[in-house]
């Protein structure tokens, strides 16, 4: 794979400065440290056809997404005769972030760049983010949006359809959380004793 | 008795407290209406209406070798018949959960309406508890994914005991256009209607301060307005009172390990 692993969107490795932690503290650590470079997002969890995906960065703050699962509207992998891509395409821009987010921990590794390595990326309007979906969106952290919108520059994206739109969309994703979640139900009433009150 | 509901979310803060407190003033204009702190390892009702320093509290009432009498647990304030739960983290370890089933089932023979202030994480029997007991839960979300999964997660865990959901609250509302396309989406997975948008508001904070609910704090307010709203869409279901009471008494439930 090549920097990132997204083949539309050419991003150079760049240099690691930290791997293996959750969201909310790579979101919080590239805004403290100013981070121009990117995250690579990679779910832990099965669910849903967890992929991986990208987050950029400019001086902390997110400007680019793109992950390499699509949001559902297309056929489920494994139908495919293309076993290689993730079925439905790629998503871009909030869907990405619809795509990666959701319940569940992520490994996410950061990576520094020059700035002019993110420069045709983040000039793409199809890849671009508002600067404080993916605080709220992928790490649940509010506060923390806030204060990298308060950062972000004026012309900072703004978008029309959201992350939460895109998410809702999905059909497909929201049937798997239903169905993980109803078996993780009925399994804990059984440990818990209350499986005589299931229905 | 007309209805036994949870209110819940997929994680704490989101307002799940202001909420129930809020739902329950307003449906106080109709009905006998009783409030119950039933989120035991969160609890915070207390501090939304001056009730922090309650003598018995639900906590009491589900300890093992408790004598103190329901009716000792509850207090009239605002309207509403109110069941606060101290926040003893040695009366919480020591909690009986399964005591909770004899409280409320004590409390719903005496009320219209008993709104079950429920466990935001869903990893334990007393968490899972209200969603058991209840009719139906009104799931409180903030328009975001994660609150929006976790709502999705505790909708189906009420759904495998039988709770269908009454309604979607969707609170601290900030883009007021995009919030309508939300709750139409949002509606097609969730089984009730989204009852009102209930906008990011001072007054709930300031209210919180106070240790007031917010319909007595601010009742002119736009969120005050909303819950109302919410409260009016609320379609409550008559319920037998004996059956009710019944089922909140039945199946004993083996001791928590
Ligand atoms: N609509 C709102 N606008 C602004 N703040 C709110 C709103 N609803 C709740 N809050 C505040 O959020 C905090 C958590 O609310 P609370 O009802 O205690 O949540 P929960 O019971 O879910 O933990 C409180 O300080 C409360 O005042
Ligand atoms: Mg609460």
């Amino acid at each position: 794979m090549n920097g990132p692993g997204a083949t539309d969107l050419e991003i150079p490795r760049g240099r690691l400065i930290r791997s293996r932690v959750g969201v909310a503290s790579a979101l919080d650590a590239a805004f403290s440290r100013e981070l121009t470079g990117y995250a690579r997002i990679e779910p832990d969890s099965l669910l849903a056809d967890g992929e991986p995906g990208v987050v950029t960065f400019a001086e902390g703050v997110p400007r680019a997404a793109y992950c390499e699962r699509g949001t559902g509207d297309g056929e489920r992998r494994g139908d495919s005769h293309e076993p290689e891509r993730p079925i439905g395409g790629d998503s871009r821009g909030v869907d990405a972030l619809a795509a990666l987010a959701g319940p569940g921990p992520c490994s996410v590794e950061l990576y520094e760049l020059p700035a002019d390595a993110l420069a045709e990326v983040h000039d793409a309007p199809e890849f671009s983010v508002p600067p404080g979906a993916p605080a709220e969106e992928l790490a649940d952290d509010p506060a923390l949006a806030e204060r990298t919108r308060d950062r972000a520059p004026a012309d900072a994206h703004d978008g029309e359809a959201s992350a939460l739109e895109s998410f809702l969309e999905d059909e497909e994703r929201i049937a798997a959380i239903q169905e993980e979640a109803r078996a993780e139900a009925e399994q804990r009433a059984a440990e818990w004793g209350l499986d005589d009150q299931l229905e | 008795m007309v209805e036994a509901l949870a209110v819940a979310s997929g994680k704490g803060g989101v307002g799940k407290t202001t909420s129930t407190l809020a739902l329950g003033m307003a449906l106080a204009a109709d009905h006998d209406v009783t409030v119950v702190d039933a989120d035991t390892g969160m609890a915070n009702l207390c501090f939304h209406t001056g009730l922090a320093d309650a003598d018995t509290t639900l906590q009491d009432l589900l300890l093992a070798d408790s004598d103190a009498a329901v009716e000792d647990a509850v207090y009239d304030r605002f309207g509403l018949s109110l069941v606060p739960c101290g926040t003893s983290l040695a009366a919480f370890r020591e909690a009986d959960p399964t005591r909770l089933r004899a409280v409320v089932a004590e409390l719903a023979a005496d009320t219209d309406v008993l709104l079950l202030d429920s466990a935001a994480a869903l990893g334990s029997q007393s968490a899972v508890l209200p969603l058991v007991l209840a009719d139906r839960t009104v799931v409180v979300l903030q328009p975001t994914i994660p609150s929006l999964s976790d709502g999705l997660k505790v909708q189906e865990y009420a759904r495998s005991y039988g709770t269908e959901t009454a309604g979607v609250l969707f609170n601290r509302v900030q883009d007021d256009e995009a919030i309508d396309r939300v709750a139409e989406q949002a509606e097609q997975y969730f089984g009730g209607p989204t009852l009102a948008t209930i906008p990011e508001s001072d007054a709930a904070r300031a209210a919180r301060r106070a240790g007031e609910p917010l319909l007595a704090y601010a009742p002119d307010s736009a969120a005050a307005a909303a819950y109302r709203r919410a409260a009016d869409r609320l379609d409550l279901q008559d319920r037998d009172e004996d059956a009710v009471a019944d089922r909140f008494r039945s199946a004993v439930i083996p001791e928590p390990p």
